[in-house]
């Protein structure tokens, strides 16, 4: 093992536009939009035939077929064949986890370079045999003898022919994201208005991150798509206010498909690298991966809000770094829900939450909202659930690089299980 | 894209339908191949007048593994003649050009090729020197129009002192990657010529950008200066990164997805290629877009787009790349793709056409200071090619326009990437401030 | 004894039901040494939520005990009709986890019959030992609609007071066949769970879910955070119709948890876990 380590560059990343669910990308499978997101990547960085480290990605719905859906794609993909993959799943925080990972093998040495990626499709999501069919089949396929098998068809009923179907609720609750997310916006009572100011606010900055060729080396076209279909550049207060809530009850119902994220198909990738590997191959160095904490929260049982593991996490990343939460340039917050982000700042910004909870001496403060998600986010983008990560660390990278040298930002991406992962980036 | 009308014609029904019509008969271009030889058969060299080229165009050919014949001997069909008419003193040493060309033509193969080498009649001592010179212009297109079954005749001024770059232009001409290059007239300057390339992979080792590459002729050009061993870098706009990406991926090259137009594409192009790939030896402007409508129908967005992608970009790009220390490195090559409209003129396309016809005066203008720089700055026109826009003509339209050259057919976008690629290598030194037209010799315009 | 036919005991509590009153029968019945089938536990896990350990589930021994009460209650001298008992409260004690590998003794019997204002009540108990020592004990109180009870009897007991359940933790959508899974992998095969039709006969809309799958289905919700030793208390409210969708909230309450089950505007179950 290297004596010391060093920090993991970020050379830059590569996405296809995210689609609504059902829409352009339909009929493409997980494996198709990873290789296209590796293909992009390869093609942006010249890596044909080129041998990274390894390549880490993964999928929220996945296909029992897809058990090495990152190989399959590496291999489908124009990187070398002998490039090593494996899959991760870490629900939403997949896409961060799985940069995560590359980079600290990178500060290890025990690579040089990386790809890490995610990918979703709700489009084409895997639907399972009825639970009661599946047994059937499975003491079918044991059976051994004829009048074994016979028994077990004998089990067979009409009802096993319908399909079980995937859903977002949490297996422990049966409660949906969105509903989780009403619970914890009552909670800290978060309005309707502020919600949805902050899903203009990404809407019009993902339109202007584009207008101004901010993702033109950030994104390669995919089936015809060249941008998320779900942005709204000419969206406004009046028409996001008009729109009805679908999560929440009475007084609390402040939840709206404006508000929260949609469905989405996509997929992303970044390559990651020592600073070394980037300069013999003159690449670019946009930012360094310098530190980064997961964190998990009860919500089944404890009583914290499903997607608040993040509000837990950065504290902690913060100590060990010696920051504030005031110490950054930029602030990437996974929009799930406008209302998720507006809690999460709320929850640093309230002095008794953070003694009794998180257990530190106050508040962590307020951050200078014009800092955060200044190319958008996933209100605007979509979320194709493993995907999102990759498109924050290759978005806050160039955003940092572009500030100059010296530049930090934060990343904070909540998860379904009530997990989140955060990351410190720095240019 | 096939060519259904000269495959028909060389069909065995076919060819008797088109010859007792009299119809055209196109025949197969014969084109590059790596390892191919200079040419499949033998060649002659002769000479009008007492000419200084005729030994070393000889030698040329013989280094290059083509059997020298005599220009008498009976039978075998020949493969190329190759005149050198630089000791023309009057119009009566034509006497000369027209006893080597009339028998050779009658042996030359199908693709042959006859290549005229004279002076410059601008530099001429006399002014019968001069009509001597200028009348072989005036021969070789006329012959380019009676030659049949692919074979061209092109004309090489070689100014005095331009000698040492003639090796790169006599081999183009010669070679398959000159097949719709045809009626053409091509003047060299003096220039140091770097010794010796290879010549299967003669741009190895360098960086070529090409513009416009998602697709196309575009796409063309970056695949066959990735054959010929450069690292392409491709650009087009982020709309067709797609695509873009496809070729980069096949090429092995880099996809840049980024407006040409933008503010600051220059400015980041280079920053890019000098960071990446230690700058730049190749620029290709292909990038081109059309928005035809008749001049008092067009409105001023379709004029300024046309001129801003075609034109703008093009002198905003080359100059950034210029101020950039480093962006364009030492023996630069930048070809710019001009049009046959530019030079002709066509209905619907005024916008176009002055973009284009642009091109040629920018590339006229910038030559004497890339050659400072021992670089070169060139434009190539091309024909009526083959593409996916050609393929939306209506099939009337289309026919004629494939048809209306001394070729009898439609260029293939590798046709018009065979070209760049030449005027891209070392050996192209002496070719500088050209517009090659790659259209068979078209007669549009000619 | 071995375990009566829950079907066949079903069907003479019915021919049977008419013409009873009275004390309590002092009855007790038992079985000794018993053994779990390993796929019967298996398959109450799965149906119920439950984790499938070594280790029996908190309410399985009341599927042993089950039989035997029911044979209890159709007897001829039991005091009230099974046909129609409705299932208020249940109480289990366990005084320490069950391998699910253990030979127990389990015995029944019924006491306090009791005066209730829409009735009379009555507790059907059970003991599970292993090795002579209990392990666990179970009391499933009964309301019998309209039915006189002897006079002096005590007055019936069905309330189970719990702290505030402001919190929905978890949202079950319960599908039209809970009853059948349910009685499948319980053997408690009343009508009145099995279908909508079946249900009609004895007064109700639909077909409703069982009061054990219910309190089963939340204490698995609970599973890894349950004292080893506990007793759980349990009163079953308005009966959960089904299909539906209904809620749990549960609340920490010192050690252990207050619980409850509720829909809309209907409570189905209340309950504490206390440790013991």
């Amino acid at each position: 093992m290297a004596a010391q380590t060093r920090k993991a560059a970020i050379v830059g990343g590569n996405r296809t536009p995210f689609a609504r669910a059902n829409s352009v990308y339909a009929r493409a499978s997980n494996q198709d939009m990873l290789t296209a997101a590796i293909d992009g990547l390869v093609a942006r960085f010249g890596l044909q035939d080129a041998q990274v480290g390894e390549v880490v990605a993964g999928a929220v719905l996945k296909h029992s077929r897809d058990f090495n859906l990152t190989r399959e794609a590496v291999l489908g993909s124009r990187l070398s064949a002998a490039t090593p993959a494996y899959d991760v799943q870490q629900a939403c925080g997949t896409g961060l986890e799985a940069a995560v990972l590359v980079a600290n093998k990178i500060a290890l040495g025990q690579v040089e370079s990386g790809v890490a990626g995610g990918v979703d499709t709700a489009s084409d999501a895997p639907v399972a045999v009825n639970e009661d069919l599946r047994r059937v089949l499975m003491e079918l396929n044991r059976a051994k003898t004829l009048q074994q098998r016979l028994k077990a068809l004998s089990g067979l009923r009409p009802g096993h022919l319908s399909p079980s179907v995937p859903s977002t609720s949490e297996p422990r609750t049966g409660l949906s994201m969105g509903e989780h997310a009403a619970v914890t916006a009552a909670h800290w009572g978060i309005g309707r208005t502020e919600q949805d100011e902050l899903a203009l606010a990404s809407h019009r900055n993902l339109a202007a991150a584009y207008e101004r060729g901010f993702f033109d080396d950030l994104v390669t076209p995919y089936l015809g798509l060249a941008r998320d279909n779900n942005l709204r550049p000419d969206t406004s207060m009046e028409k996001l206010g008009k729109l009805k809530p679908v999560f929440g009850k009475g007084a609390d119902a402040t939840m709206t498909a404006g508000n929260s994220t949609p469905l989405t198909d996509g997929a992303s990738a970044v390559l990651l690298a020592s600073d070394e590997w980037a300069a013999e191959r003159g690449l670019p160095v946009l930012a360094h991966l310098v530190d980064a904490q997961t964190a998990a929260v009860d919500h089944v049982h404890g009583g914290e809000g499903l997607l608040m593991a993040p509000v837990h996490a950065v504290p902690v990343l913060l100590a060990r770094n010696g920051l504030t939460l005031q110490d950054f340039d930029f602030y990437e917050v996974h929009e799930a829900f406008a209302s998720t982000v507006l809690a999460t700042l709320k929850a640093w910004e309230d002095d008794a939450y953070c003694k009794e909870t998180l257990g530190l001496d106050g508040a962590l403060g307020s951050i200078d909202r014009s800092k955060l998600n200044v190319a958008g986010s996933s209100l605007a983008a979509g979320h194709p659930f493993a995907a999102t990560g990759g498109r924050i660390v290759a978005t806050l990278a160039k955003l940092l690089a572009e500030a100059g040298p010296g530049k930090r930002g934060l990343i904070s991406i909540c998860a379904a299980g009530g997990q989140g992962v955060v990351a410190i980036l720095e240019s | 894209m096939s060519d259904w009308y000269r495959d028909f014609a060389n069909s065995g029904l076919g060819a008797t339908i088109t010859k007792q019509l009299g119809l055209p008969r196109p025949v197969e271009l014969r084109r590059f191949e790596p390892g191919q030889p200079l040419l499949p058969g033998p060649a002659v060299v002769g000479s009008a007048g007492q000419g200084r080229l005729q030994e070393q165009l000889t030698t040329l050919l013989i280094d290059a593994g083509v059997t020298v014949s005599s220009p008498t001997a009976d039978g075998e069909r020949l493969s190329a003649v190759l005149l050198d008419a630089t000791g023309l003193t009057g119009p009566a040493d034509l006497a000369g050009a027209h006893a080597l060309l009339a028998p050779a033509v009658k042996r030359l193969a199908p693709s042959g090729r006859v290549l005229v080498l004279a002076d410059p009649p601008a530099d001429a001592d006399s002014p019968a020197q001069a009509a001597a010179r200028q009348a072989l212009e005036g021969l070789v297109r006329s012959l380019a129009k009676e030659l049949r079954a692919g074979a061209t005749a092109n004309l090489v001024l070689v100014p005095a002192g331009a000698e040492a770059g003639l090796a790169g232009p006599v081999r183009f001409f010669l070679s398959g990657r000159s097949a719709y290059v045809d009626g053409q007239v091509l003047t060299l300057a003096a220039a140091d010529v770097p010794a010796g390339q290879d010549e299967d992979r003669p741009l190895a080792g360098r960086t070529a950008v090409v513009t416009g590459a998602a697709r196309g002729i575009g796409a063309a050009i970056a695949r066959v200066l990735s054959r010929d061993g450069a690292h392409v870098v491709l650009v087009d706009v982020p709309a067709a990164g797609e695509s873009l990406a496809a070729v980069a991926n096949e090429v092995g090259g880099t996809a840049v997805a980024m407006d040409i137009t933008a503010p600051d594409a220059g400015p980041r192009l280079a920053r890019q290629l000098l960071a990446r790939h230690g700058g730049a030896d190749v620029v290709v402007h292909n990038a081109g877009i059309t928005r035809d409508k008749l001049l008092v129908n067009m409105d001023a967005d379709r004029w300024n787009a046309v001129l801003a992608v075609n034109l703008q970009a093009q002198l905003d790009l080359t100059q950034a790349l210029l101020d950039t220390e480093g962006a364009l490195k030492a023996g630069a090559r930048v070809v710019s793709v001009s049009s046959q409209s530019g030079i002709a003129g066509n209905r619907g396309q005024t916008n176009y056409a002055a973009s284009k016809a642009g091109i040629i005066g920018m590339v006229r203008a910038w030559a004497p200071a890339f050659a400072e720089r021992g670089a070169t700055v060139n434009a190539v026109a091309p024909g009526f090619i083959v593409t996916e826009m050609t393929a939306g003509m209506p099939l009337g339209t289309r026919e004629i326009g494939a048809r209306l050259n001394s070729l009898q057919q439609g260029g293939l976008p590798v046709d018009v990437a065979e070209t760049i690629a030449w005027l891209a290598q070392p050996a192209s030194a002496g070719v500088n401030g050209q517009v090659v037209r790659v259209c068979g010799q078209s007669l549009v315009g000619a | 004894m071995t375990a009566p036919s829950l079907p066949r005991l079903f069907v003479r509590a019915a021919l049977t039901a008419r013409g009873r009153g009275g004390e309590l029968p002092g009855t007790r019945l038992a079985r000794a040494r018993v053994t779990v089938d390993p796929a019967r536990l298996a398959d109450y896990s799965a149906v119920c939520g439950y984790p499938l350990t070594g280790a029996l589930p908190v309410t399985f021994p009341h599927l042993l005990a089950f039989p035997l009460q029911t044979a209890l209650m159709t007897e001829r001298a039991f005091p009230l009709a099974l046909p129609g008992l409705v299932h208020v409260r249940q109480q289990v004690s366990v005084v320490r986890p069950i391998g699910a590998d253990e030979a127990l003794d389990v015995e029944v019997w019924a006491e306090r019959l009791s005066s209730h204002r829409r009735g009379a009540t009555v507790d059907l108990c059970a003991a599970v030992s292993a090795g002579g020592a209990e392990v666990w004990r179970g009391r499933s109180t009964y309301l019998a609609r309209g039915a006189t009870v002897p006079d002096g009897a005590p007055e019936a007991d069905v309330d189970v007071p719990v702290g505030a359940l402001d919190r929905t933790s978890a949202r079950w959508r319960v599908p039209a066949d809970a009853g059948r899974r349910y009685a499948r992998v319980s053997g408690d095969v009343n009508p009145i769970h099995l279908s909508a039709l079946s249900a009609r006969l004895f007064g109700f809309p639909r077909a409703i879910a069982h009061g054990m799958w219910v309190e089963a289905r939340a204490l698995a919700a609970l599973a890894g955070r349950l004292p080893d030793a506990l007793t759980v208390d349990v009163a079953f409210r308005k009966p959960l119709l089904l299909p539906s969708t209904v809620d749990l909230a549960t609340a920490r309450a010192g050690e252990g948890w207050d619980l409850a089950v509720r829909s809309r505007d209907t409570e189905h179950l209340i309950g504490t876990v206390r440790p013991t």
